[in-house]
């Protein structure tokens, strides 16, 4: 007379997954080898998690006991368990028993860049947030004090923004002190309950040291590139190494566009399979056209980029005098600030184009479409480019793109919204020049509506949203095995890597001694729409 | 005054211990809340006070052995030194810190000594725009604290200086606190 269990062990018996057994405390023990090679498999009583074995072959299956019988039976048939409590001291890992509830995530966002500074990666932080929380997930963002700014802020939709009182050191980068941040890291991932930390932006020491922490204590990671890197120069090869560490063991990672994921697979040795590409988007409800269409006259030319080296300031100094000379009805507005401002300033002068040419000065991001919708052109002239999304606002507001075909702009606009060449000044005088001659068959409104159809930040949260039920459903990995994968990064470096994370491993250890998990308090869940004492959570059961 | 019953409520935490006194007599009932720091953490507290007394009374021995001076003269300074302290210590030492809620009146904020000082704040009710609980984050730690926003003023007033008490505590205080300025608003 077989037993439920033996059963069902005969119906999944044909799976062949190995598979890793969590005891009721969520411990895994330290002897897998050996029941991997037995290819047992047990049905699970409360939680049965399979992952996609198209995706990752070596699929793994976890499986939850709370029942004494199945760990005897086990036993009696030589299958070599570990006491709970003496393997995890060392060697398990906690797994947070706060899988997805009804497949909603409650999700980490950590980066040195977020508001109130306005950029690239700001944005997509805040866009991809406010969209996940419509979606019904929990967002926290997690960033370090600016100014005056620190301690808890809620913003729209009840995004909650931890600003950490570390100063920032090095351009709004925090102080790496490898291990300083381990505390108060630890602190918000269990009073918020987290299941996923997403890092943003491989130039973030935060972000680093979050996601460093995070996988010593279990927690799923999931990292964002958002910009391109070199290899040559020695800042690039430190940076490069950097992320080789904490990419070695990230749960997923994500890209923003192709060419961004062969560099960053380059750059850190990532198997690509991991590597997800999800390109930003852009809010077309702000960036909308001029209610009526500019008149063909005087054709006008916008620049907004700040004014760098990597941004292509010099090839505008050199650009700017050819077109002036060639189109005589063309005139330039340039938007923003840099240490290039005094060349184009001097170019200027120079030339004698000072009514031609309108230098705006830094504009505040409120303000950039009042200044993209005066113009019929918007020429980006960028070095180097991961994804851009100044071009994308652009083409929002009906104008026609000239850019640099550099990284991954080409993958960013359908070929007729954007005329492309090399970071070459001839090549662009004569991308402007043909720009100029298709503008009137370009029409603004239905340039608008079509980049509603392509991009929208809803549409990158559902597709991020996968990457973060991939990253779930992914096993979780003993200590050991984890330590192997940074040996491969590199002869001396993989045994310092593992050295680090022995250390992390050990601190996190003493300081659950110091201050036990159940000592941190859980913040309940307050909704927006309570107002009153007697309508929010704060009851003895909830807190009890 | 009239009758008092005694602790209502009463809950303990290990470090902390919450009662919570309802006073009955003319002219209305009076809400009072203490949170109490443990013995065991007072203890822990004493015996790390004691093993600095000690270091203070070894050291004139280490200087004996280095420099010979003579024993005599420094160890009554030392220890005299390590007693003056410890006094100092147990001055900071909180033992009890209480708010007393006199409806219609104001909000009394007692902090109690190990010494036997006792440091009291008034703060009158229309003064009080709402009391407030606040998630602080240091660089090592985010903790709960209740403060009250007080009218014309900038800053918060923090309701418990010295203890940091957890927010399972500091939640009836808030509701009573926030019950006792509708009632004086209504």
């Amino acid at each position: 007379m077989k037993s439920h269990y033996e059963k069902s062990f005969d119906q999944h018996r044909t799976k062949k997954c190995p598979v890793y057994l969590l005891d009721q405390y969520g411990y895994v023990p330290i002897a897998n080898k050996r029941i991997v090679t037995k290819s047992v498999i047990w049905p699970v009583e409360n939680r049965f998690i399979t992952a996609d074995p198209q995706l990752y072959p070596t699929s793994t299956v976890w499986i939850v006991f709370s029942n004494e019988i199945v760990l005897s039976w086990l036993r009696a048939n030589g299958v070599f368990l570990h006491e709970p409590k003496i393997a995890s001291f060392f060697f398990g890992l906690k797994i947070p028993d706060i899988m997805s509830e009804n497949g909603k995530h409650r999700i980490l966002m950590v980066s040195d860049f977020f508001f109130p500074n306005f950029g690239g990666v700001e944005n997509h932080i805040y866009y991809l947030s406010q969209c996940l929380i419509e979606l019904g997930h929990k967002v926290v963002v997690m960033t370090h004090a600016y100014n005056n700014r620190s301690g808890v802020r809620y913003m729209t939709g009840g995004l909650k923004v931890y600003y950490v009182p570390w100063k920032p050191f090095l351009m709004q980068n925090t102080l790496p002190t490898f291990y300083g941040t381990l505390p108060i890291i630890r602190t918000i991932l269990i009073r918020e309950k987290i299941s996923v930390v997403h890092g943003h932006q491989a130039f973030s020491t935060l972000c680093h040291e979050a996601l460093m922490h995070a996988r010593t204590m279990g927690y799923k990671v999931v990292f964002t590139d958002h910009s391109l890197y070199g290899f040559a120069d020695v800042g690039s090869i430190h940076m490069n190494k950097v992320l080789q560490f904490t990419l070695a063991d990230v749960t997923q990672a994500i890209c923003v566009s192709h060419t961004s994921k062969e560099n960053t697979v380059l750059r850190s040795g990532l198997p690509p399979e991991k590597v997800y590409v999800i390109p930003n988007a852009v809010d077309t409800a702000m960036f909308k056209p001029a209610p009526e269409r500019l008149s063909n006259n005087e054709i006008v030319i916008v620049v907004i980029s700040r004014l760098v080296y990597r941004k292509g300031a010099d090839l505008l100094v050199e650009v700017i005098p050819e077109v002036c000379r060639l189109h005589p009805n063309v005139r330039f507005v340039i938007g923003g600030d840099g240490p290039k401002r005094v060349r184009l300033e001097e170019m200027r002068e120079k030339h004698s184009l000072q009514d031609r040419v309108d230098m705006l000065g830094a504009v505040p991001h409120a303000n950039v479409r009042s200044v993209l919708i005066t113009g019929h052109i918007f020429l980006n002239s960028s070095l180097t480019e991961a994804f851009c999304i100044a071009i994308l606002e652009a083409a929002s507001c009906g104008l026609l793109t000239v850019s640099t075909c550099v990284g991954g702009v080409p993958e960013v606009l359908p070929d007729d919204m954007i005329v492309l060449a090399e970071p070459d000044p001839s090549d662009m005088v004569q991308a402007i020049t043909k720009a100029i001659n298709i503008l009137p068959q370009i029409d603004p409104q239905t340039m608008h509506l079509r980049m509603k159809k392509l991009y929208s930040w809803h549409d990158v949260a559902r597709r991020t949203e996968t990457v973060y039920d991939r990253a779930l459903r992914c096993s979780s990995q003993p200590l050991l095995e984890r330590l192997s994968r940074y040996l491969t990064c590199g002869a001396w470096a993989g045994k310092l890597f593992c050295l680090v994370m022995l250390i992390d491993c050990m601190l996190w250890q003493f300081l659950q001694l110091w201050q036990p998990d159940r000592d941190v308090e859980v913040v309940p869940d307050a909704t927006l729409t309570s107002f009153r004492p007697e309508e929010m959570s704060w009851d003895s059961e909830t807190l009890r | 005054m009239g009758e008092s019953s005694a602790a209502a409520d009463a809950y303990e935490n290990g470090r902390y211990k919450y009662i919570h006194d309802i006073h009955k007599g003319p002219p209305e009932a009076i809400d009072v809340h203490h949170i109490v720091l443990q013995r065991s953490s007072q203890k822990k507290l004493l015996i790390f006070c004691f093993l600095t007394l000690l270091l203070f009374a070894s050291s004139p021995f280490f200087f004996f052995f280095l420099q010979q001076l003579n024993l005599l003269t420094t160890l009554p300074w030392s220890l005299l030194l390590g007693g003056l302290f410890v006094r100092l210590l147990s001055q900071k030492l909180v033992k009890k810190e209480s708010v007393i809620i006199l409806p219609a009146f104001g909000v009394q904020l007692e902090t109690q000594y190990g010494s036997g000082r006792t440091i009291r704040r008034f703060v009158p009710i229309n003064k009080i725009l709402k009391p407030v609980l606040n998630e602080c984050v240091t660089p090592v730690t985010c903790y709960w604290s209740l403060a009250l926003i007080i009218r014309g003023e900038e800053e918060l007033m923090l309701v418990f200086k010295e203890l940091y008490p957890p927010v399972k505590m500091l939640v009836p205080i808030w509701k009573a606190v926030c019950a006792a300025i509708d009632v004086e608003e209504t």
